[in-house]
């Protein structure tokens, strides 16, 4: 079972990734603009050196042509040639990998601490603290990420001067200071939803009947929140959590921008603008992996959580 | 109204920045005035060590191999790593660099080595190393960006351990300019061919003979150097320790950062919020010569655009007042020529004194009107090649239709995505039915015919509309005078006899408006208040514009 699971989804991953691959090729192939042109910045490249150049990365090729040329070399692990740095992708794309893993890390755990905890606090205490978390959490869960940037570097960066606002930073610590911003940016939004969820999830289990004949059983209230409430609530955090976390990975790349983060999610827009294809494919494929791994996460957790679904049975 | 008010706000906020800059100006290191602005080639130099100074460019840096130096992040890093065989000062005049120079013949040029010139590493420059340098800009399997500048080469030989001759097939007084420029920087050549096809790149290591040597080159986060205290020129005694250069991801982001100090410095272009950088106390704003041209290029002389008093109406006609102010924050100039007067690097007087007794292209549609009469052009329709998401360009487009339709002529605008605008500079397909478009455009070095070149000669990069050649230029008899009397000057060797020629030329164009030039920006240096020193000229694109930086 468990093995026919992870066969299925691994057949998905690589169907996802040729798939996604072939799309991205053809969009990038047929948006505006010139990779090489873009290395002068708007003066005119010599004639001769443009046609070398376009020899040199296959650009003079038909489309199929050059996509099959991407394909075969990935296949054999070399994902190509950026034509901005002259450089491998992989070795690119290695450089900047970290960052990314680390701000939505950071994030994910901003979230996951912050958004259930005050969803599970709300959720058990009705009253102020219940009102004010649902008022914050509707304001914070409409917030976009790059607002959210600006104001976070108005304040915190600008004004207070508490955290810098570019870059990333050198050494553990300075490079924590440096994601902080962006990690809370990134994690905003998403946190009040997840708040939000879990704090419905909570109310719901504590109305049910287990719940209450637990309670006139006189089970001690941490062990009646944690078996009877937390448990069975776990389902509906994991799904929500796990959505978001994955969207992070994409969203990552609006609030590397504000930040001037090496990030991939920058570098993949700028490649993106650039036409630099070996880097967008490279890019992109990295991410769709990441998010059909977290998914794959997800899945695991439920079987984890709750002995009644099996692995796999969500795609049945 | 509302125009008016904004227009006389940035009029007295120049006029107190003048007062400002005179009051604590110190010493005027050869400036020129526009329009009651002192603008200065240079600023005071620094008293301090400084740690660490982060620079800001456009955009990340894309290599630091020379032969691909193309543009302003490229242009700002090599000239703090590398040194050319001359040199240009920040008033745009060429001295002597690594090497120098004598011409015993207009057709031969003799560089030799200065005495204990080096490479970071200790090993001396030699003359082997200069040969090599320069023939790799002509190197086909390298495809570096400035083949064109060697043109009139005939052969590049080392006659001696320190001395490199060059023999030209014609005699080329702009080539002088290029060897104080970009391609004539040099490299190392046993360390660059050791490095192959990773030299300049992240992955790979340079070797150059700088104040500055190169550390780490990390895309997306900077370019790192440090002090070379193994310099040649022990007399040179940079200030900073460590100079990062870093790409900026866009206005705000980098406004921010240069507010709070992740960001000491910037050479900035068009910069959309340098309103609010005046305001601040972090940063000093010093405002330089350009050497750039804000024009438009006609690409099409078959159209109405064929008719030089359409291109004069057009000119006559366009409101480029309201352009300095919406697109440069009142940072630039109103141009007389189609060269930018900050381009004046030899010949300097003779220069500025034909400079001076042409007239300031200013608005008059009375003028325009008739001329559009006398040319039968009402009604005649021009389309102008913009991208709408490049808000320089469009508000440019915008006046030029503007400027059309007032003098009864009709515009339409064919735009097209900011990745594609470079399109129009080298598709020639993409050019088909545009009749001209807008450029921010500059040579290699401060003499104006180094941008002139690329559009005067019928073999011109951007000679996009045949100019000067029959079939496509209905004035081609008249042009090829103009381009006869450049030629002439080209292979003129007194500056002063030269730096004539090519007025006159201007001259010539000024009316023909071969381009038709739109504004003439100034470069603002902008640095953290504790900072100063930086080079404020163009010159920061080719030359070492560091040396002075420090505390203050």
């Amino acid at each position: 079972m468990r093995l026919r699971f992870f066969v299925r989804r691994l057949a998905m991953l690589i169907v996802s990734l040729l798939v996604a691959s072939f799309v991205i090729f053809a969009a990038i192939y047929l948006a505006p603009g010139n990779p090489i042109a873009a290395l002068s910045g708007g003066r005119s490249i010599p004639p001769e050196s443009l046609k070398v150049l376009e020899a040199r990365y296959h650009l003079d090729q038909p489309f199929l042509v050059q996509y099959w040329y991407w394909l075969t070399n990935a296949l054999h692990g070399n994902l190509g040639i950026s034509i901005t740095l002259r450089e491998n992708v992989s070795d690119l794309i290695a450089s900047r990998i970290s960052t990314t893993a680390g701000l939505v890390l950071f994030s994910s755990i901003l979230i996951i601490a912050i958004g259930v905890g005050l969803g599970i606090a709300a959720g058990l205490r009705p009253g102020l603290l219940d009102t004010s978390a649902l008022v914050i959490t509707a304001i914070s869960a409409s917030l976009p990420a790059f607002v959210a940037a600006i104001v976070l570097i108005l304040v915190f960066a600008v004004q207070l001067q508490w955290f810098p606002s570019l870059g990333n930073g050198v050494g553990f610590f300075d490079q924590i200071k440096h994601l902080t911003l962006p990690a809370v940016a990134l994690a905003i939004s998403s946190l009040a939803i997840v708040a939000r969820v879990t704090r419905a999830a909570i109310r719901e289990e504590s109305r049910k009947e287990h719940v209450q004949t637990a309670v006139s059983r006189g089970i001690p209230t941490a062990q009646l929140i944690l078996r009877h409430v937390l448990r069975n609530a776990a389902i509906p955090i994991t799904t929500i959590s796990g959505i978001t976390i994955a969207s992070l990975i994409a969203v990552a790349a609006v609030v590397e921008v504000v930040f001037g983060l090496a990030g991939l999610g920058a570098y993949l827009v700028q490649s993106a603008q650039s036409k630099d294809l070996a880097v967008v494919q490279g890019i992109s494929l990295l991410l769709v992996g990441a998010f059909v791994a977290v998914n794959v996460l997800v899945d695991v957790l439920y079987a984890v959580l709750d002995p009644r679904v099996s692995l796999g049975s969500r795609a049945q | 109204m509302s125009g008016k008010q904004t227009i006389h706000r940035v009029i007295a906020a120049v006029g107190v920045l003048a007062l400002v800059l005179v009051a604590c100006g110190g010493r005027t290191t050869g400036g020129t005035t526009t329009g009651g602005l002192q603008l200065q080639v240079t600023t005071k130099p620094g008293t301090k060590p400084v740690d660490k100074v982060v620079w800001a460019v456009y955009r990340d840096v894309n290599s630091l191999d020379p032969i691909y130096a193309f543009d302003y992040p490229e242009n700002t890093t090599d000239s703090l790593l590398y040194e050319s065989l001359l040199r240009q000062a920040p008033d745009g005049s060429i001295g002597p660099g690594l090497a120098t120079m004598t011409n015993p013949d207009p057709l031969t040029i003799v560089l030799t080595l200065k005495p204990g010139v080096k490479f970071w590493d200790g090993n001396p420059v030699t003359a082997d190393d200069v040969v090599y340098s320069l023939d790799r800009n002509t190197d086909a399997k390298l495809a570096g960006f400035y083949p064109a500048v060697f043109t009139r080469v005939q052969s590049i030989t080392a006659t001696g351990a320190n001395e490199v001759t060059i023999k030209m097939k014609q005699a080329d007084y702009w080539f002088i300019g290029e060897l104080a420029s970009i391609p004539a920087m040099i490299v190392e050549k046993s360390f660059t061919i050791a490095q192959g096809s990773n030299y300049g790149t992240p992955a790979g290591k340079i070797m150059g003979t700088g104040e500055y040597k190169f550390q780490s080159f990390t895309p997306g986060v900077a370019v790192v150097m440090v002090r070379n205290d193994n310099y040649w020129d022990s007399s040179a005694k940079p200030l900073v320790r460590e100079i990062d250069i870093k790409g900026a991801p866009n206005d705000a982001s980098l406004t921010s950062a240069l507010e709070t100090g992740g960001i000491n410095g910037v050479y900035a272009q068009g910069l959309t919020t340098l309103d609010q950088l005046k305001a601040s106390k972090a940063v000093t704003i010093t405002y330089g010569p350009g050497w750039y041209t804000d024009a438009f290029i006609v690409s099409n002389l078959k159209g109405p655009l064929g008719d030089v008093r359409v291109r004069q109406a057009l000119s006559l006609a366009l409101d480029r007042k309201g352009l300095i102010d919406a697109i440069y924050k009142g940072t630039a100039a109103l141009p007389r020529w189609i060269s930018n007067s900050g381009t004046f690097g030899y010949g300097k007087s003779v220069f500025q004194a034909a400079y001076d007794s042409s007239p300031d292209m200013t608005q008059d549609i009375t003028k325009a009107k008739q001329l559009i009469t006398d040319a039968g052009a009402a009604g005649k329709s021009i389309t102008i090649g913009m991208s709408s998401e490049l808000t320089g360009i469009s508000i440019e487009a915008a006046a030029l239709k503007a400027a059309a339709e007032a003098i009864g002529m009709k515009a339409t605008l064919h735009s097209v995505s900011a990745q594609n605008f470079i399109n129009f500079f080298i598709d020639p397909k993409a050019r088909v039915g545009i009749d001209g478009f807008f450029t921010l455009n500059y040579g290699d070095y401060a003499g104006p015919e180094a941008l002139l070149a690329t559009f005067l000669i019928p073999e011109g990069s951007q000679n996009f509309d045949g100019w000067g050649v029959q079939g496509t230029d209905p004035n081609a008899a008249a042009h090829a005078q103009i381009a006869a009397m450049f030629d002439d000057a080209r292979g003129t060797a007194d500056p002063n006899a030269r730096a004539q020629k090519v007025a006159d030329v201007e001259k010539a164009i000024a009316t023909d408006l071969t381009w038709i030039p739109v504004l003439q920006p100034w470069v603002p240096t902008i640095m953290s208040a504790n900072l100063s020193g930086a080079y404020s000229s163009f010159a920061y694109m080719f030359s070492p514009w560091a040396e002075k930086l420090g505390g203050t």
